[in-house]
């Protein structure tokens, strides 16, 4: 009974994967956990991750994907530095005209996906390589150099770029305020039954009076501004912008939300899974630094650890969808839900 | 009065064909850049240069369409490049194969990546983007991992003999290199394929619809894995062509045939939902890629322009897809009255 | 009972400290696991570790796993160096401001900072206490020096990733290289997903050489754009001299047989030896180098030296 009800949650395969994944490096790598729980380097990597991880999380759930993400990112840096760096305009501007960027792909990826039948995979990306090109173009048309610095004033430093002990960057805080928002959204507003619906059945939820063309715009402006807003924390915190990188994330991202527990289907999916999904790829990847483990090998341990994650996720649903087929109060919950 | 019908039918009947508006694409971008680039572009230079870009990226290109057609996506192709090269490297370098042998090892190594791809995608319910993303971490990692292991070192300097550079490395008129002859021997046989061994009505059956596809006594597992195996194949053979053309396979080389492939396939009008698309629209979508990523070079316009063109690209052949359908069933229905 | 086994647990805790302590813990930060280079630097470094571990020391050998969020991640190890209690960092300041404000901070925590590689500018900004290395722009005068002063008039520098300072930096140095001995360069930079597309990376060159027969030499950033060099020669029987920054056993061979003319090499082994040994010693034996900065590079490999490289390549030192 009480196993029945652990496995229908989304995060249960999440949090297993998480133990496995240590559990390996410390039987495996004599990996000290101490030096593990006390290194900045993975809750960082977290941080930048799970900022993103988060809103494409919720489009996942909702059946669908942003990949644009991973031109946003530099894309965000990009034109805080070109703004306030190249141009000498203030940083609020600077800022504000990053996350309008992102508000404007966002609603570019939006109107495309709701007015064409095209997944948006392909939608993405598409405006995935057009974003990269402008963003290249215009850094060499406007500041004749592809890579522009610029220097915030202490307090953007400090609120956007800050090493906290050190070590820790401040986008860590910005990490938990975004969960407790988007935790909101998803587990408490009525919006998130609205999500959860919109990724179990389209039709039959704009047929239940779900605005779901809007609701999808709004996610994508989310995830591709979220996306901007790491990119301006790190061109705050390291004083330049460069346009290259940036890619890695459309996989770490997808990587993690769907060890996380998320159905790339639609309608299955926490924001506890996302979170924990988001720190197993941060340990999987910084933790074999603390391991005897050849380096090499880190690629081959995230492919392990992802298919094994989604196995297990998978068959927990089918766990839980059998031992809810027994109960038929709760069925039509789990049905809308999938 | 009999012309008029016949042209209305040929329009209609192009118009309604998936490759219509890639055609269309190409014929802008060829257009532009001929303008733009001149006689080198318009000349065997241009030719070559798109056509060679195209017989390495079409290759997968024709493959991963199959599968996007039969609604799958196949993202390993990115990590079975360096994987076959480094495998024909290792094993004709360190462990003295010959070359016949080391390429066939090469090819081999797709072959069964492609099958653990078909596997899982059949066996689970997982969607085949997280699969393959799973693969092409876990084969990017046992790749860098066991050259090391073997070599030493991520690069492998590889002499092949004669017949091996002549059949896969050589260059035919001093710029055209073979590898555009297998990509046509490619096209012919997926053409053959999808349009007209009955092979071609299973993929379409499954991408349209798998539970009926299931129904209708398709043996819809055995299909995945073999077209799975089918785009293993073809990234390896990419593979085997690269360390033979250039004599040197890396650990890094591969990762951008993943977005390329699926962008030349989209561009070509196939639908990533499955059921509907043509090998020649694939052809077409290949070409226009590539004229657009080499055109860029011969017209002298900054190369990052080629990326916004690409994307812009992408994205009208994708929201026409739906349109030219429209436009056709308008076109006969006005026709009609 | 409670009692003796915090006491062990304290006796335990203060042993591992000490140990740490005496152990004088280096720590070698590189850059991808990926790149070729770094494996020259790696054996370097495991050369050095022999020393080191002799003398009762220990090197711990970091790497990022790519370059795609290369200033973050180069953070992220220094900090986890830091906090693994090394008592020294040997690193290269590829993304200075990205590196100079963690680096400061290691040092001020009492790490002694050793730079190699990369970064010569700003040596004083973090304190290193010596350099061993090339440096981009030396190297680029270097290369574009070699290539005018063996007849070029006109040389492509190819960038396979726009935007990459260093690589700037290393045409920038051609550019002004070349001009000192009367020959003009064009910067020639390919879309990021061209990178590592040596076909692509080919039919580019091809059309920079068909479009203006003027270009004699070639430059490239990235190994593999010499592989695309001689491609592009291959098709077009442009007369080209071909060069390239840093080389792979496939780049040598070419050396030999004529089609690539040179690459430019700053000598990773010493970097990675030298660093690493320099920085032991300097803890454990209070040793200083009366020379500072020490240039390992740049180091032109042609047909004249092609062969001893050649030998050492096949040791992993080359």
């Amino acid at each position: 009974m009480n196993v029945s009800i652990l496995t229908r949650r989304p995060e249960i395969g999440s949090i297993l994967s998480l133990i496995a994944v240590i559990v390996f490096y410390v039987v495996f790598g004599g990996v000290n956990l101490g030096k593990l729980a006390g290194a900045a380097s993975w809750v960082n990597l977290a941080a930048n991750l799970g900022i993103v991880a988060l809103p494409v999380g919720l489009l996942m759930i909702a059946g669908e994907i942003d990949i644009s993400i991973g031109a946003m990112i530099p894309a965000g840096s990009m034109t805080v530095a070109i703004l306030s760096g190249h141009f000498g305009l203030p940083i609020g501007v600077g800022i504000a005209g990053a996350l309008a960027l992102g508000l404007l792909v966002g609603l570019v990826n939006g109107l495309i996906a709701t007015r064409t039948t095209v997944p948006t995979l392909i939608i993405t990306l598409g405006t995935l390589m057009a974003v990269q090109g402008i963003i290249l173009s215009s850094a060499m048309l406007l500041a004749g150099n592809a890579s522009v610095s610029l220097t915030p004033p202490d307090w953007a430093k400090t609120v956007f770029g800050m090493l906290i002990a050190g070590k820790y960057q401040v986008i860590i805080c910005w990490w938990a305020g975004f969960a407790a928002v988007f935790y909101w959204v998803l587990h408490v507003s009525p919006l998130g039954n609205w999500i959860y619906a919109m990724g179990g059945d389209q039709t039959s939820a704009r047929n239940a009076g779900i605005p779901t063309a809007r609701l999808k715009i709004a996610l994508f402006m989310l995830s591709s501004t979220a996306a901007a807003f790491v990119g301006i924390c790190g061109a705050i915190q390291f004083n330049s912008a460069q346009v290259s990188g940036g890619m890695g994330y459309i996989f770490n991202t997808i990587v993690s939300v769907v060890v996380g527990g998320v159905l790339l289907t639609g309608g299955f999916g926490s924001v506890l899974g996302i979170l924990v999904g988001t720190v197993t790829f941060a340990i999987v990847s910084q933790g074999i630094y603390f391991t005897q483990i050849e380096r090499n090998w880190s690629n081959l341990i995230i492919g392990v650890t992802l298919l094994l994650a989604v196995g297990m996720n998978e068959s927990f649903r089918n766990f839980a969808m059998r031992s809810v087929r027994k109960k038929p109060r709760v069925r039509k919950e789990i049905a809308a839900g999938r | 009065m009999t012309t008029k019908p016949t042209a209305g039918i040929t329009l209609r009947h192009l118009a309604s064909r998936p490759e219509a508006g890639s055609f269309v694409g190409m014929i802008a971008v060829y257009v532009f850049f001929a303008l733009m680039g001149g006689a080198n572009f318009i000349g065997a230079p241009g030719i070559s240069s798109v056509l060679n870009m195209s017989s390495e990226v079409g290759i997968i290109a024709l493959s991963v369409g199959l599968l996007m057609i039969a609604g799958q996506l196949d993202m390993s192709v990115g990590s079975v490049v360096p994987a076959s090269s480094l495998t024909v490297s290792l094993l004709a370098v360190d462990f003295g194969v010959p070359d016949i042998l080391a390429i066939l090892g090469g090819l081999a190594v797709g072959l069964a990546i492609g099958f653990v791809n078909g596997v899982l995608v059949s066996r689970t319910r997982i969607p085949s983007l997280i699969i393959t993303i799973g693969t092409m971490f876990g084969v990017m990692g046992l790749t860098l991992g066991l050259t090391i292991l073997i070599h030493g070192s991520t690069g492998v300097f590889l002499v092949p003999g004669d017949a091996a550079k002549a059949v896969f490395g050589q260059l035919i008129r001093n710029m055209f290199q073979v590898s555009i002859l297998w990509w046509a021997v490619f096209v012919a046989v997926i053409y053959g394929l999808l349009h007209v061994s009955p092979l071609g009505n299973w993929i379409f059956a499954l991408g349209g619809d798998k539970e009926s596809a299931r129904n209708a006594g398709i043996p819809t597992g055995k299909l995945t894995i073999g077209l799975y195996m089918l785009s293993g194949f073809s990234a390896a053979f990419v593979g085997v062509s690269q360390v033979m053309t250039f004599n040197a396979a890396q650990v890094a080389a591969g990762q951008t045939f993943i977005f390329n492939s699926i962008m030349c396939v989209v561009i070509g009008g196939v639908l990533l939902t499955g059921g509907a698309g043509s090998v020649l629209g694939i052809v077409l979508g290949t070409l226009t890629f590539c004229i657009v990523n080499q055109g860029i070079f011969f017209s002298g316009l900054d190369p990052n322009y080629g990326s916004i063109i690409i994307g812009a690209l992408l994205l009208i052949a994708v929201m026409t897809n739906d349109k030219f359908r429209a436009m056709a069933l308008a076109l006969s229905a006005g026709r009609r009255s | 009972m409670k009692l003796s086994l915090k006491a062990l647990a304290t006796a335990t805790g203060l042993s591992l400290l000490s140990g740490a302590a005496m152990a004088q813990e280096i720590v070698v930060i590189a850059g991808s696991v990926e790149d070729a280079f770094m494996d020259k630097i790696k054996k370097g470094v495991d050369d050095a570790t022999t020393m080191v571990t002799a003398n009762g020391g220990t090197v711990q050998f970091l790497r990022t796993q790519n370059y795609e969020n290369f200033g973050p991640d180069l953070v992220t190890l220094i900090n986890q160096a830091v906090a693994q209690g090394a008592k020294g960092i040997a690193i290269p300041v590829w993304v200075p401001d990205a590196q100079i404000p963690a680096l400061k901070a290691a040092r001020d925590a009492g790490v002694v900072i050793m730079q190699y590689n990369s970064g010569l500018p700003v040596m004083k900004d973090i304190g290193a206490i010596n350099y061993f290395g090339s440096d981009e722009y030396a190297a680029g005068v270097g290369g574009g020096k070699y290539l005018a002063e063996h007849g070029a008039k006109h040389i492509v520098c190819h960038i396979q990733v726009p935007g990459a300072i260093n690589l700037t930096e290393r045409c920038k140095g051609v550019t002004d290289g070349a001009k000192e001995a009367g020959a003009t360069v064009t910067v020639l930079e390919t879309p990021p997903n061209l990178d590592g597309d040596v076909t692509g990376t080919a039919e580019a060159f091809k059309a920079a050489l068909i479009g203006d027969p003027s270009i004699d030499a070639l430059v490239s950033c990235a190994d593999f754009g010499a592989a695309a060099a001689v491609n592009a020669v291959e098709q077009t029987g442009a007369k080209l001299q071909i060069g390239a920054f840093d080389f792979s056993p496939a780049s040598l061979d070419r050396i030999k047989a004529g089609t690539q003319t040179m690459a430019i090499d700053q000598q990773p082994y010493l970097q990675g030896f030298l660093a690493t040994s320099m920085l032991f010693a300097h803890l454990k034996f209070g040793t200083n180098i009366s020379t500072n900065p020490v240039l390992t590079g740049p180091a032109i490999i042609d047909a004249a030296n092609v062969d001893a490289v050649v030998a050492g390549a096949a040791l992993g030192a080359r």
